[in-house]
């Protein structure tokens, strides 16, 4: 971090003389501290979430959602928002497995490493393609990017559905994938699962691209305020539109480790998360009003979110209690993050 | 000013498209499938868009002050489920007055959310989309729960050659459009989404206007609800689910504008029975079910860049008034 992005990116180091609860609201580690008191307080009821079983469980759940927040932090840090990135996991999936399946798939016979470098590229180069095309539609025709990528979600997760009865017998999923792919979702390195490799590079690379990089501090400008970047040679529909291709690449990068993880390529993976990526970057503290954004807040974000799910899964809790628990987090980190900006604006 | 007549022409197929789009999908139905273009068709495609259509109508007083409300699914569920559970046997007046209620009251909390915690309504009525199916499903315990013989018969009762639920719609609309032409406060509401800073230094309480339009829209979510379930018989755990997207559809179809201050129930309406017609055509020509949602998916997209273009040309055009183009 320079100091000239700390003065401009962070928030400002509160003041001693405010309030506990006013420091803790603005502090950037208040939702690891909340995710701290959360298992304090679950270790209370449920002791086994301090097994380390269980925090394989959340290190595995959190790990591909990590990926595709990071990449909805980038069209967020724009003001924008990616609701296709679900659509894009499961459309890719079936896509991409439909590319790598050794049951009749066009890659029979290369080797090992080809298909799996061209299925990775495949998942990809599909989730890319879905983002272009959001992308290009909100900055060519103004539209607003909720409604878009609204369209696009409801397009793509009826065009993956449709293209599994296309292609499978009985229309479910997508098998026969070669091993060494299946070796990205669960293989380990050094006794470290392998995706968790992939989601550090995700995560490092994002980090520089997004505060060490002229993109970074164009995606900043445009968030800040579009016009002002305009007007100071800001390419703002380049960038806006790269923005939302990585959110696509990033989710297509997720559904390969999901794929690789089930080895089968399904159109229904995902579709229960929309509302974690988009609420792990934003519990994190990443802004929907844009210009506020760190890989590391939408870190804290999706390691909250995982933790409240495992919790409540180890409770034991019904499909009622998690949808209003969940809607509950959500809302709350909105509020949250409303009044945050109420307070900057005083302050 | 060959230049500016092109516009004008272009400016009138955009505003005329979802009209063009209407003539052109009932002459592709119609020559596909000789069952379509029967009048008793007809009243069933309008007979099937009540619900969405009077759901839409609601959305179309956020939508006029540039808000969203993504609940109206969950809030048809939520207060529906009240009526099947524990209002069988009761006068369905009494069973739309309690759904109602319960709806106005869903409609409150998101508008409380989003005008005095300043969440924006994406995201507040998100949330509460999935605290308000978490409510129904809890009072149902996940199973479905079939709605009380008088609710049904409501469905299939005719009044004056007419179904009950065309009835309901009908008045809905007449009260909406009243409103929204007829009143003050619907002036202030087209006032307030054309412009919130100017409708406030002219004295018009915003923010009131914008905690209102919400109620609206939970109200007639819950009366939809009501429509629907007439024709539905039971409540499963899906009732409702992601009904949103084709009631925000019907409004932008109908011309309502997502940036608020330009559209109308009128619109609204048609956007329903458009979006009705295409999925009763579909089933009409035996389209492969699993196409149903790239077909309508594909249709709205239209409709919103349609809309994004007629916003952009207007704006132009706009511009051209005021100052002098200097080639």
């Amino acid at each position: 971090m320079t100091p000239a992005q700390t003065t401009r990116l962070d928030r400002p180091a509160p003041a001693p003389g405010l309030p506990l609860w006013r420091r803790l609201l603005l502090s950037e580690y208040l939702v690891l501290f909340l995710t701290v008191v959360y298992v304090a307080g679950m270790a209370l009821i449920v002791p086994e979430i301090l097994t380390a079983d269980t925090w394989r469980d959340i290190l595995a759940a959190m790990i591909p959602l990590l990926i595709v927040a990071i990449g909805q932090m980038f069209v967020l840090v724009v003001a924008g928002i990616d609701l296709s990135a679900t659509s894009v996991l499961a459309f890719s999936s079936v896509l991409g497995a439909a590319v790598i399946t050794m049951d009749g798939g066009p890659l029979v016979g290369l080797p090992a490493f080809l298909v799996v470098a061209i299925g990775i590229l495949a998942f990809m180069a599909v989730g890319g393609a879905v983002g272009a095309f959001n992308g290009a539609c909100t900055t060519r025709f103004n539209m607003p990017p909720f409604i878009v990528t609204l369209t696009t979600m409801m397009f793509f997760s009826g065009a993956a559905i449709w293209v599994t009865t296309l292609l499978t017998d009985d229309g479910s999923s997508i098998g026969s994938l070669p091993r060494e792919f299946v070796f990205i979702g669960q293989g380990r390195v050094f006794e470290l699962p392998f995706s968790l490799l992939i989601a550090l590079a995700v995560g490092l690379l994002a980090h520089v691209a997004l505060s060490h990089s002229l993109f970074g501090r164009w995606l900043f400008a445009i968030g800040i305020n579009p016009n002002a970047a305009a007007v100071s040679g800001v390419p703002v529909r380049r960038t806006m539109f790269w923005a939302y291709v990585i959110s696509g690449a990033c989710a297509g990068l997720a559904a390969v480790i999901y794929t690789a993880r089930l080895e089968t390529g399904t159109p229904v993976l995902g579709q229960r998360i929309l509302l974690d990526v988009v609420g792990a970057a934003v519990i994190g503290g990443v802004s929907l009003f844009g210009g506020k954004a760190k890989v590391l807040w939408v870190v804290f974000g999706a390691l909250f979110l995982t933790v409240v799910d495992k919790g409540l899964q180890l409770l034991g809790l019904s499909l009622a209690g998690v949808f209003a628990i969940k809607g509950g987090v959500i809302l709350l980190a909105a509020i949250v993050d409303a009044q945050r900006q109420r307070l900057k604006g005083r302050g | 000013m060959s230049l500016a007549d092109s516009r004008k022409i272009r400016l009138l197929f955009l505003q005329n498209a979802p009209l063009i789009l209407f003539l052109v999908l009932v002459l592709v139905f119609g020559s596909l499938s000789e069952r379509f273009l029967s009048p008793t068709n007809f009243m069933n495609i309008v007979t099937q868009a009540a619900h969405i259509a009077i759901i839409a109508i609601g959305m179309t007083f956020v939508l006029l002050v540039a808000g969203i409300d993504l609940s109206v699914g969950a809030n048809m569920y939520a207060s529906c489920i009240v009526v099947a559970l524990y209002m069988k046997g009761w006068n369905p007046v009494f069973g739309f007055a309690v759904a109602g209620f319960l709806g106005l009251l869903f409609g409150a909390v998101n508008a409380f959310v989003i005008t005095r915690l300043r969440v924006p309504a994406f995201i507040a009525t998100l949330a509460t989309l999935f605290v308000g199916r978490a409510i129904a499903l809890y009072l149902s315990g996940v199973k479905m729960i079939p709605f009380g013989k008088e609710i049904l018969l409501l469905g299939r009762t005719t009044w004056l050659g007419l179904p009950v639920p065309i009835w309901i719609f009908l008045l809905v609309f007449v009260i909406a459009w009243v409103t929204l032409r007829l009143t003050t406060y619907g002036r202030q509401v087209y006032a307030v989404g054309a412009d919130p800073e100017a409708a406030a230094k002219a004295g018009i309480d915003v923010r009131r206007i914008l905690f209102s339009v919400y109620c609206i829209a939970g109200v007639c979510a819950a009366i939809g609800g009501l429509v629907s379930a007439s024709q539905v018989a039971a409540a499963s755990s899906t009732f409702g689910f992601q009904k949103e997207f084709p009631v925000i559809a019907a409004a932008v179809l109908g011309g309502t504008s997502l940036f608020g201050g330009r559209g109308g129930v009128v619109g609204t309406v048609f956007g329903a029975i458009l979006i009705q017609t295409v999925e009763n055509g579909l089933v009409m020509i035996n389209a492969d079910p699993y196409v149903y949602p790239l077909v309508v998916s594909a249709i709205i997209f239209i409709a919103v860049l349609v809309d994004s273009l007629r916003t952009g040309m207007l704006e132009r055009l706009e511009r051209r008034k005021i100052r002098v183009e200097t080639a």
